[in-house]
Parts: structure tokens; C-alpha cells; sequence
């Protein structure tokens, strides 16, 4: 037998549509079996239920644990673990148990289990994200097995949304030491380092009717872009962090839908320990002279909102529409408060941001130009994130470009980013002076009535739009992408966001 | 090859690799960053200073460097590569892990590359000039042209999200479902072979070129062999010994460009740890990793050394 040329090409044509079947993909196989694919952006450093290791870590927490409280779609508290909760006359939080909360190993919920879980976080050997939180509290009591009474230091007004966290989940008090037992709607059952997570619905969980999925499967994409395609290309259900340059093709999808929120924000930071930032007419003049429209154009594809005062979410009481844009775009009046602070000149110094994530380095490069025009001139610093994270903390910076969500939606929950007198990160300005808004930031959060704390919050937007602890730039939507069939899933409002995984014992396929 | 001369050689490699281990534990203490507080630091916020020191004393980051580097050694000694300081798993067993899925992609994009690359030189040597010599010839160029992660990207735009042929990218052990492990593998193996398919094609195409011109093929064909044979038998297998050598010396550097690939097609191998560990400054985990490539490096150096020693005795008498 010959073979000809013609008989060999044939077969190259016949041959890739003889292997199709094997191309093929399955249709839909895993709505039928009621396990939800998830595509991560980051496998989980540890799942400690009290560290902190990012908001990827903190969805997976959120399914395996529950804590007293949690938000529901509005980004309000709902009861979990504590079915009510309230303040007595001495000033202590008191959480009422509900009854029939089991753990994964079938031992109920007590108020013993929450106490222990306290302790844990306040400990002294302590690496928990609370624990400084936790620390102020006082003392622990239990007047009967179903009650917990809190005793603070100091009033804590805003204190049962610290048990919503995602890294304050009650826990066995008799778990083993790296196994710690919670009482969340799924459980663990396998995971493949690196890559993904398997849970399986619990099945006394106490909630009757949830989870209503059966599973689900976490997959880890650590690359924004193959996240994206794996939910295009139908390899996953939902995918956090959508990449803003995609969100426009995820709503044109007739398959996919987006949610997204402004919650994230952009800001500037300030070594306040050596001139020129030591001066607040100096970080005022920056907070005016910056065109934040710039920033969501070209860091966000137009994914977000310019952000010109203290980062208070629009539609919430706290919020005041003149306030809000009490750092306008004003490069005359930056001009006036350089001269004023004796620099009518301008001055050279550097801008700390990071080229490891796009979106620090874009904005970097956005405020670098509006500085230039107002004489600041910037010479950019993009270490990759860890040096970012070390310089940040020990103060080796002038200027730095930070990227951060409040822990909540209560101005309180700003006070991580505007308390300068707390010990040094990567987050906050460098010994900045910001008196008057650290004073404002400590009565808002004594304060127990609610028409008091709006002004006092008020009070502490005005004194922060002139002490500038920090400037802000841009909220940034942060957004999760998903198949038309998946119901139930909602992004939490503004800071919350990154908590939205607790919506997941809600989902569905529809 | 004498007994001598290897074991030579395997010292020297062996210390080779000692000062790989050594250069790459000291530059990572001496840049910036602190696992501990990079640890604390996820929420984007950092914890309090006494967290930090807790964790730092936890993980023995508290030690004068030089007594960290002695205990690193001792492991090494003990066939110990530490526990990762992200997640307290043993360094060795997410390498023994890791590193087959690696070898993986390299193995299948090789095999790729030489069922592409060398029926393909083979081919265009036989018809020089011609179409078919000028068109491969083009897109050898153009595939050597163009960089592993668009390639990669391209793939994944084209097969997944396009035409949806494809899954995006993943893994799903051979075990737990054979064809979705294949459809896996498949777009990273094309990834990383195509550049070397495209540089055995031209070996290929240029050592067929050689052989041919030579006397015995005249005589051969002279002698009425068929001409089959006279390409197969006699040109092929004097062609193919530089273009083996050449796949040798390739191999290494495909170890470089897995690196792309797996981030790209989300393929978990060594890659992902080594970048995760950098970013988390885990000293451990990218000592031990880095560690596990130079020696790899050196181990294909070695046999390729032995090859040319057993083919070659002059090369041992030098």
C-alpha cells in the first residue's frame, strides 16, 4: 500500500474532528450534583480561624466556621451562634445563645466554647487578628449556660460587629491545636495543596433548610485574567475579584452576570515624622491636587468612584454630601497651601507604591503627575509587596500608595486607617498628628446613641479633612462574576465585600 | 569512562549545588521583608508588634542568621528540607508533590516537540525550498519569536473562552479522571514544546541538510539501495546525534519556562510554591524548591556528560 500525500492530509483534517467527542465539554454536570465551583484568587496561606491570612482565606473560613453574629444581604447583623444580644445597664454586652448549634463532631455550641474562644484571641501568646480588640475586654461571665456577658474597659458601642469578622469564629475548646472544630454550614473534606478545596454540606447545621448547596469546590486562580476565563469558559460558577478590564465582558455575557460594589478604596499615606509631611497644610495642598477622575479611568477602566474626603459609604447615615468632598480637585488652592507651608516651590520626594499589583502602581503613576503639576516632584518606588509591606511599617517612605477596605461599614470600623497612634503598619500613615480625629474616632465608639455617634462622626470627618492622616483617592468596585444560574449570592455593601462568602450557605442553582 | 572521573564530577556537582543552597539562603535574608509580619499582614492591615514577635520567636526568626543557616544545614545532612513558615507542611513533601506534575509538562511538551520538530525538519530537508520548507521555516521563526505566556495566553483566549473546547486551565489528577487530566495537560505541553519543535525542526532540517551532501549517500543511492532506506537508515540516525545532543541541553532551559506556564494555565506545580514563597519570604520553601531545580540542572548536565564520555573516552582523558 502507498501512502500519498493527499491520503496524509486528509487525515490531518479527519483526525481533529475525530477527537472531538473527547473535547467535548460536559453540560453543566455539576448544577445536577448541587456542588458549587468557586474560583478562588488565592489558596489559603493556613485556615487559623483567628489569623488573619486575606480575604480568600477568610471565604473559605466563613463557610467551615460561624461566629455570634453575622451580616446579612444589606450588610446588617443578623444573630448566628447568638440568636439576640443587647446592652445591659452596667455597660456590658450580653449574647443570647441559640439553642441546638452543633459543632462538626456533633458536641453542641456552649457558652463555655465562647468564653475559651475569647481567651484564646486575647491570650497573650496571641497572633490574632482581634486580639488587640479582644483585649479590652474586661472580663467574661456566664450567668446561665446560654447567656454571655462581656465586661469592657473602656464602652465599646460598636462591639458585637468584632464577632463578625471573619477572624473571630467560635471554636471546641476542646479541638486538638491545628484542628480546630467550628460549627459552620460546610465541612472540610479534602483539599489539594495549592489548587483546590472540597466541602460538603453539614448536615446539622442549624439553620433548617441550609445550606442549600450540597458542596462546594474552591478552585485556586491565582492569575486574574485565567480566573476570568475559567468562568467564561464555563469551568467555574463564580469568581471573586473579577478584573476590572473584564467586568465590561462579564455583563455583556448573556450567561453571566456581575455584582459589584464600591467598597475597596485608594489612598495616600504620609511619613509624618520628618518635614515636608509633618506639616498638615502640606498634606492638605496633595488631597487637593490630585483629579481622582484620572485614577478610576485609568487604574479601574472606570470601575469605580473618585473619592474626595474621609471613606464613608454613600447611603449610610455617617455620610454627608459637603464633607464628602471636602478634598476637591482644587490645584489653585494646592498651590496656595504649598506657598503657605513655605514651599511655593514645590519640593523632590518619593512615592512609594508597588508593581506587583497593577492597580497601586496606576494610581502611583496617576498622583505622581498631578504632584508634578502643583512643583512636587515624585521619584516612584515599586519594590514587589513584601518590601512595600517592611518599608511601610518601619516608616522608610515619604509618600506610599495604599489599597484597603474599612474593617466595616461603621466609621469605626475606619479607625484602622485613621487611628495614627496605633503601633505602625503598612496601612496607616507614619506618626502622622491626627489629635482630633483619634479623640473623634474614641467618642464615636463610646457613644451608644445613634443620633449622637452621627454627629460626633461628622466632627471627626471635619478634623480629619484638615489633620489628613490620609488622602483619599478612589473607591474601587470590587465585583464577583457569575453564571446566570447561580441565585442567592450577594455582595455585601462597601467594606463588607470580602465577608460576602457568608452568603454562600444561601446559593443556589435557579 | 572511569570511576575516577565520575566521581569527580558528582563532587563537583554536589558542591555546585552547596553553593547554590548557600547563595540563595543568604540573599533571601538580606532583602526586605519579614515572614512573620508579612503573615500578620494579609488583612491589609498589620497586626500589633506582639503578634509579631510571638510568631517571629514561633518560627525561629529570632536566631543570629548564621545559627539558622547551620540548622538548614544539619537538615540537609538529614535529608530535611524544614517546614514552610506559611503553613507549617514539610518542605520535602510539597516538593515530592509538586515536582512530578512539573516533569510532567516538560516530559509532554518534549515528547510533542519531537513528534512536531523532526518529521518536520526531516520533511523539509527532502524538499528543500519547496513550499512546505519555506512555510515551516516561517512559522519555526515565529514560534521561536514569540514569548511562552502569549503563546499561552492566546491558547486559553482561542480553546477556552472562545471556542470552549477546552478548560481554561487547572488540575485534576490522571487518577481521579484521565481525560480532564489530559485535556489539562494538553495546552501547557503545547506551550512550552513549541519552542523547542521549533528548534529541533531547524536542527533537523540543517543536520539532514549535512548528512545528505555526503559521499555515502551518493554511493548508496549509486549502489541501487532504496531510497527509503538510504533516508532512514543511513542519513537519519548521522543527522540525529547533534539534534539529540541539542534536546539534552534544551531540556534544562525548559525547566525556566514552566514557570510561565504553570502560572498562566494555573498548573500546580513547582512554580506556584516558588512565586508564593517569594512573595511570603517562606526561606525555607524557596531555598528547598530552588534547591530541588539546581539540582535537577545539574543532574541533566551530568548524564549529559556521561553520554558524551561513553561515546566520546577522549573526553575523560581531558
Amino acid at each position: 500500500m502507498t501512502i500519498s500525500r493527499r491520503t496524509v492530509l486528509g487525515a490531518g483534517v479527519v483526525a481533529p474532528f475525530a477527537t472531538l467527542p473527547f473535547l467535548s465539554r460536559p453540560a453543566r454536570a455539576q448544577r445536577a450534583s448541587g456542588i458549587l465551583r468557586f474560583g478562588l484568587s488565592a489558596f489559603p496561606p493556613n485556615l487559623q480561624p483567628w489569623v488573619s491570612t486575606g480575604a480568600s482565606a477568610g471565604t473559605v473560613k466563613l463557610m467551615t466556621h460561624r461566629s455570634l453574629v453575622s451580616y446579612d444581604s444589606k450588610g446588617e447583623l443578623r444573630g448566628e451562634i447568638a440568636e439576640s444580644w443587647s446592652i445591659d445597664a452596667e455597660g456590658a454586652w450580653v449574647f443570647k445563645l441559640r439553642q441546638g448549634c452543633l459543632f462538626h463532631n456533633g458536641e453542641p455550641v456552649t457558652a463555655d466554647d465562647v468564653k475559651w474562644t475569647i481567651e484564646q484571641i486575647a491570650g497573650e501568646k496571641s497572633t490574632a487578628y482581634m486580639r488587640t480588640q479582644f483585649q479590652d475586654i474586661e472580663r467574661i461571665e456566664i450567668p446561665d449556660p446560654k447567656t454571655i456577658r462581656l465586661v469592657t474597659k473602656t464602652p465599646q458601642a460598636t462591639l458585637p460587629s468584632w464577632f463578625a469578622n471573619y477572624n473571630t469564629f467560635v471554636i471546641w475548646r476542646k479541638s486538638a491545636a491545628n484542628e480546630p472544630i467550628g460549627a459552620g454550614p460546610f465541612r472540610l473534606v479534602g483539599q489539594e495543596r495549592g489548587t483546590s478545596l472540597d466541602l460538603v454540606a453539614f448536615d446539622k447545621f442549624y439553620k433548617p433548610g441550609f445550606p442549600k448547596l450540597k458542596g462546594i469546590k474552591f478552585v485556586v486562580y491565582a492569575d486574574e485574567n485565567l480566573r476570568n476565563a475559567a468562568l467564561q469558559s464555563g469551568d467555574v460558577d463564580i469568581i471573586e475579584y473579577v478584573p476590572w478590564q473584564s467586568m465590561a465582558a462579564v455583563e455583556a455575557d448573556p450567561r453571566l452576570k456581575l455584582d459589584s460594589v464600591e467598597g475597596p478604596f485608594m489612598d495616600v499615606l504620609f511619613n509624618g515624622s520628618k518635614p515636608p509631611f509633618n506639616d498638615a497644610r502640606v498634606r492638605r495642598a496633595i488631597a487637593h491636587a490630585v483629579k481622582r477622575d484620572d485614577i478610576v479611568k485609568a487604574a479601574f477602566f472606570g470601575r469605580g468612584k473618585p473619592l474626595e474626603g474621609v471613606p464613608i459609604v454613600e447611603g449610610t447615615p455617617w455620610y454627608d454630601k459637603d464633607l464628602a468632598r471636602g478634598w476637591n480637585y482644587d490645584p489653585a488652592r494646592a498651590k496656595a497651601l504649598l506657598a503657605e507651608a513655605g514651599f511655593a516651590n514645590g519640593f523632590q520626594t518619593t512615592l512609594l507604591s508597588t508593581a506587583q499589583f497593577g492597580m497601586h502602581k496606576d494610581t502611583a503613576e496617576v498622583v505622581q503627575q498631578h504632584l508634578a503639576a502643583i512643583g512636587i516632584q515624585c521619584e516612584l518606588q515599586l519594590p514587589d509587596w513584601s518590601t512595600r509591606v517592611s518599608r511601610g511599617i518601619r516608616g522608610q517612605y515619604d509618600m506610599a500608595i495604599h489599597g484597603v477596605s474599612a474593617d466595616n461599614n461603621d466609621p469605626d470600623g475606619l479607625t484602622v486607617v485613621l487611628d495614627t497612634s496605633l503601633s505602625p503598619t503598612h496601612g496607616r500613615s507614619f506618626k502622622v498628628d491626627a489629635p482630633r480625629t483619634i479623640a473623634a474616632l474614641a467618642r464615636g465608639r463610646a457613644e451608644f446613641d445613634q443620633t449622637k455617634r452621627v454627629e460626633i462622626y461628622k466632627d471627626m470627618q471635619r478634623a480629619a479633612l484638615e489633620e489628613v492622616p490620609l488622602v483619599g483617592l478612589a473607591w474601587r468596585s470590587q465585583g464577583y462574576g457569575m453564571d446566570k444560574g447561580v441565585k442567592g449570592f450577594t455582595n455585601l455593601p462597601g467594606a463588607l465585600t470580602t465577608s460576602s462568602g457568608a452568603m454562600l450557605e444561601e446559593t443556589f442553582f435557579g | 569512562m572511569t570511576g575516577a572521573w565520575l566521581a569527580h564530577r558528582i563532587a563537583t556537582s554536589l558542591f555546585m549545588a552547596w553553593i547554590v543552597a548557600t547563595i540563595v539562603f543568604m540573599a533571601l535574608h538580606l532583602v526586605p521583608g519579614d515572614p512573620a509580619e508579612l503573615l500578620l499582614s494579609t488583612g491589609g492591615i498589620s497586626p500589633d508588634p506582639a503578634s509579631v514577635a510571638e510568631l517571629r520567636e514561633k518560627l525561629g526568626l529570632e536566631r543570629p542568621i548564621m545559627v539558622q543557616y547551620g540548622a538548614f544545614l544539619g537538615g540537609l545532612l538529614r535529608a530535611d528540607l524544614g517546614t514552610s513558615l506559611v503553613d507549617d507542611y514539610p518542605v520535602l513533601s510539597e516538593i515530592a508533590l509538586r515536582l512530578p506534575r512539573t516533569l510532567e509538562i516538560i516530559f509532554a511538551g518534549t515528547l510533542l516537540a519531537i513528534a512536531l520538530g523532526v518529521p518536520a525538519g526531516v520533511y523539509a530537508a527532502l524538499h528543500r525550498g519547496g513550499r512546505f520548507d519555506r512555510i515551516a521555516s516561517g512559522v519555526a521563526a515565529l514560534l521561536l519569536a514569540i514569548p511562552v505566556f502569549v503563546v499561552g495566553t492566546l491558547l486559553v483566549l482561542l480553546m477556552a473562552q472562545t471556542l470552549r473546547l477546552m478548560p481554561a486551565g487547572g488540575y485534576v489528577a490522571f487518577t481521579q479522571d484521565p481525560v480532564l487530566h489530559l485535556k489539562l495537560l494538553a495546552l501547557p505541553a503545547v506551550a512550552i514544546g513549541k519552542g523547542l519543535a521549533a528548534v529541533l525542526f531547524r536542527m533537523t532540517r540543517a543536520s539532514m541538510l549535512d548528512a545528505l551532501a555526503n559521499d555515502y549517500v551518493r554511493t548508496a543511492h549509486a549502489k541501487g539501495l532504496a531510497p527509503g532506506r538510504v533516508i532512514f537508515v543511513h542519513v537519519l540516525r548521522n543527522a540525529l546525534n547533534p539534534v539529540i545532543t541539542v534536546l539534552g541541553l534544551h531540556m534544562g532551559t525548559l525547566l525556566g519556562g514552566t514557570v510561565l506556564v504553570e502560572y498562566v494555565f494555573n498548573w500546580p506545580g513547582l512554580s506556584t510554591p516558588l512565586l508564593r514563597a517569594v512573595e511570603a519570604r517562606d526561606y525555607p520553601m524557596v531555598v528547598g524548591i530552588v534547591l530541588t531545580i539546581s539540582v535537577m540542572f545539574l543532574l541533566i548536565n551530568l548524564i549529559v556528560e556521561m553520554l558524551h564520555a561513553t561515546l566520546d573516552p577522549r573526553v575523560t582523558a581531558r
